[in-house]
């Protein structure tokens, strides 16, 4: 995986950013999450957001995951 | 493995080509977000010819409007009460804070998301981190924790560094010295003023500051961090290293921070800010090395899209080659030297409130000092230094106050200082943003030149 600028990511730079992506996901299609699992979720992405922007991946923005 | 001197090692050693051309990446982006998201931005850009596939290089930023503090209070004016700026809807907002407000304006106000608040926090881990801040430090925060901003963004950045933290709101200055000495606080963060402020306290207390645990001070909201004096003084009574950065409400955060190496100015955040020097007067860009007014434009905060927002900061930009830390991002050399309409024009000569107080803090025997203007036999201007020398052993209050209005009026033309001493604890004492001049002169014509009516 390379991100913006071209640079090969690290093994664990990769999983952070699966990882990222999961919870997005997550968000995104799950109807089915109790308010502790949706807003733990959300402070989780909003904390990843911050290394895969960090990494030069354009994670955009999530307002509308509410994020 | 070693530990990283650098919050984000990648980003703050990256060679300038490759800073300039992740810059013009984050630019299109933002671009493109705010056409999308904001009509009020998307009119402005539109207007000048501006798409985000257009930008190629960082020149075309400069084919981007600038904008004003006024015309983001007019379109909250317009539009109360944020204005028509936000990219998302208000309910995603968890955070709400506002500037300052002084005569004449109203506060702008603004709104975060959970991820942008998130930013903000990482914007400051970058300057606790490069200031040697870590997991083990125990952060006292002398700061009132309200609708401003001020150090909420630090306190969240000690929290995800994994500090202690305590927040030292609502308290009078004594308890916060006690505080700091009862849970051995390595970590101080307010402003210059009152930094200098608490230390007067501990020696009123009986306390030796400079024997205690805080290793370090981070200040923030005034000029003063990057005064010589200033600094000097602050380090010499707490017996600690002190480090300035600067933000603004206007993007939540701070832009630039002093790195542990301390060479006497701040580094720029530039792989999330695009910063630009103009000339106030005509909007040109300065090189590097010449003093002229910061733009900001901020990949950061998407709630409010900010592109080459006018924050009449004046600053002097030099190669990150002047700090020794291994750094890229460039400096401002001496830090935020003023504002662009701090300067006061007393009989032809140009007076700035950071130059004084830079003289004055040279008098380590000066407690707290204001600068009056006025009118003197409705025909002139004055300008006087009032100052308050708390009697101590073998000092002369006198030969202080003869002695500083030389110094004054030697780094001014020649101009008259009338130096005065007041009865101690006359003058305001701030806890944030000091406010050291009182103007009282008669008004006529343009700001920063008055005369009298007759």
């Amino acid at each position: 995986m390379k991100n913006a600028m071209g640079v090969e990511l690290s093994e664990s730079e990769r999983t952070l950013v699966e990882t990222y992506q999961g919870l997005v996901r997550v968000l995104k299609d799950g109807k089915d999450l109790a308010p502790f699992e949706r807003r733990n979720a959300m402070k989780a992405v909003a904390a990843l957001w911050q290394v895969v922007n960090g990494l030069d991946l354009d994670p955009g923005n999530l307002y509308e995951i509410g994020v | 493995m070693k530990e990283s001197p650098y919050w984000n090692p990648r980003h703050e050693t990256m060679p300038r080509d490759q800073i300039e051309a992740l810059q013009v990446h984050k630019l299109k982006n933002l671009v493109a977000w705010a056409e999308a998201r904001v009509p009020w931005q998307a009119a402005r850009l539109k207007s000048a010819g501006i798409t985000a596939d257009s930008i190629k290089n960082l020149n075309d930023l400069r084919r981007i409007p600038m904008m004003t503090r006024d015309e983001w209070m007019q379109a909250q004016l317009d539009k109360p009460p944020f204005g028509p700026l936000l990219a998302a809807p208000e309910e995603v907002a968890v955070r709400y804070h506002l500037t300052s407000g002084t005569t004449g304006r109203i506060p702008l106000q603004v709104l975060d998301s959970m991820k942008d608040w998130e930013w903000i926090a990482e914007m400051w881990c970058y300057g606790f981190w490069g200031f040697g801040v870590r997991p083990a430090d125990i952060v006292f925060f002398a700061f009132s924790y309200g609708t401003f901003v001020g150090f909420w963004g630090a306190h969240y950045a000690s929290e995800k560094i994994g500090c202690l933290v305590l927040p030292g709101g609502n308290m009078t200055t004594e308890a916060r010295v006690k505080q700091i000495l009862s849970m051995k606080a390595t970590v101080v963060c307010s402003t210059p003023t009152y930094a200098l402020r608490m230390a007067q306290e501990a020696k009123t207390m009986g306390v030796d500051l400079a024997g205690s645990s805080v290793k370090r001070l981070i200040l923030s909201g005034e000029p003063a961090g990057s005064i010589p004096a200033t600094k000097r003084l602050i380090e010499e009574e707490w017996g600690a290293k002190a480090a300035d950065t600067a933000g603004m409400t206007e993007v939540g955060t701070i832009m630039v921070f002093e790195c542990e190496k301390q060479p006497g100015g701040t580094h720029i955040i530039e792989d999330h800010f695009i910063e630009e020097v103009v000339d106030p007067e005509t909007g040109e860009p300065v090189g590097y090395g010449e003093l002229g007014e910061r733009l900001i434009t901020s990949f950061g905060r998407g709630f409010i899209p900010v592109l080459r927002y006018r924050t009449r900061d004046l600053v002097v930009r030099v190669p990150a080659s002047g700090c020794t830390c291994g750094r890229t991002f460039d400096l401002y050399e001496g830090g935020i030297r003023g504002r662009v309409d701090d300067m006061k024009l007393v009989r032809g000569t140009n007076v700035y409130p950071r130059a004084v107080e830079a003289i004055v803090r040279e008098y380590k025997e000066v407690d707290e000092f204001r600068i009056h203007l006025y009118t003197a036999d409705g025909r002139q201007d004055e300008i006087e230094v009032l100052v308050e020398i708390p009697e101590r052993e073998g000092v002369n209050a006198d030969r202080i106050v003869s002695a500083l209005a030389k110094s004054l009026a030697q780094a001014h033309e020649g101009l008259r200082f009338g130096c005065k001493q007041v009865e101690k604890g006359s003058l305001p004492r701030f806890e944030l943003k000091a406010k050291r001049l009182q103007d009282d002169r008669i008004v006529i014509g343009t700001a920063g030149e008055r005369r009298v009516t007759v």
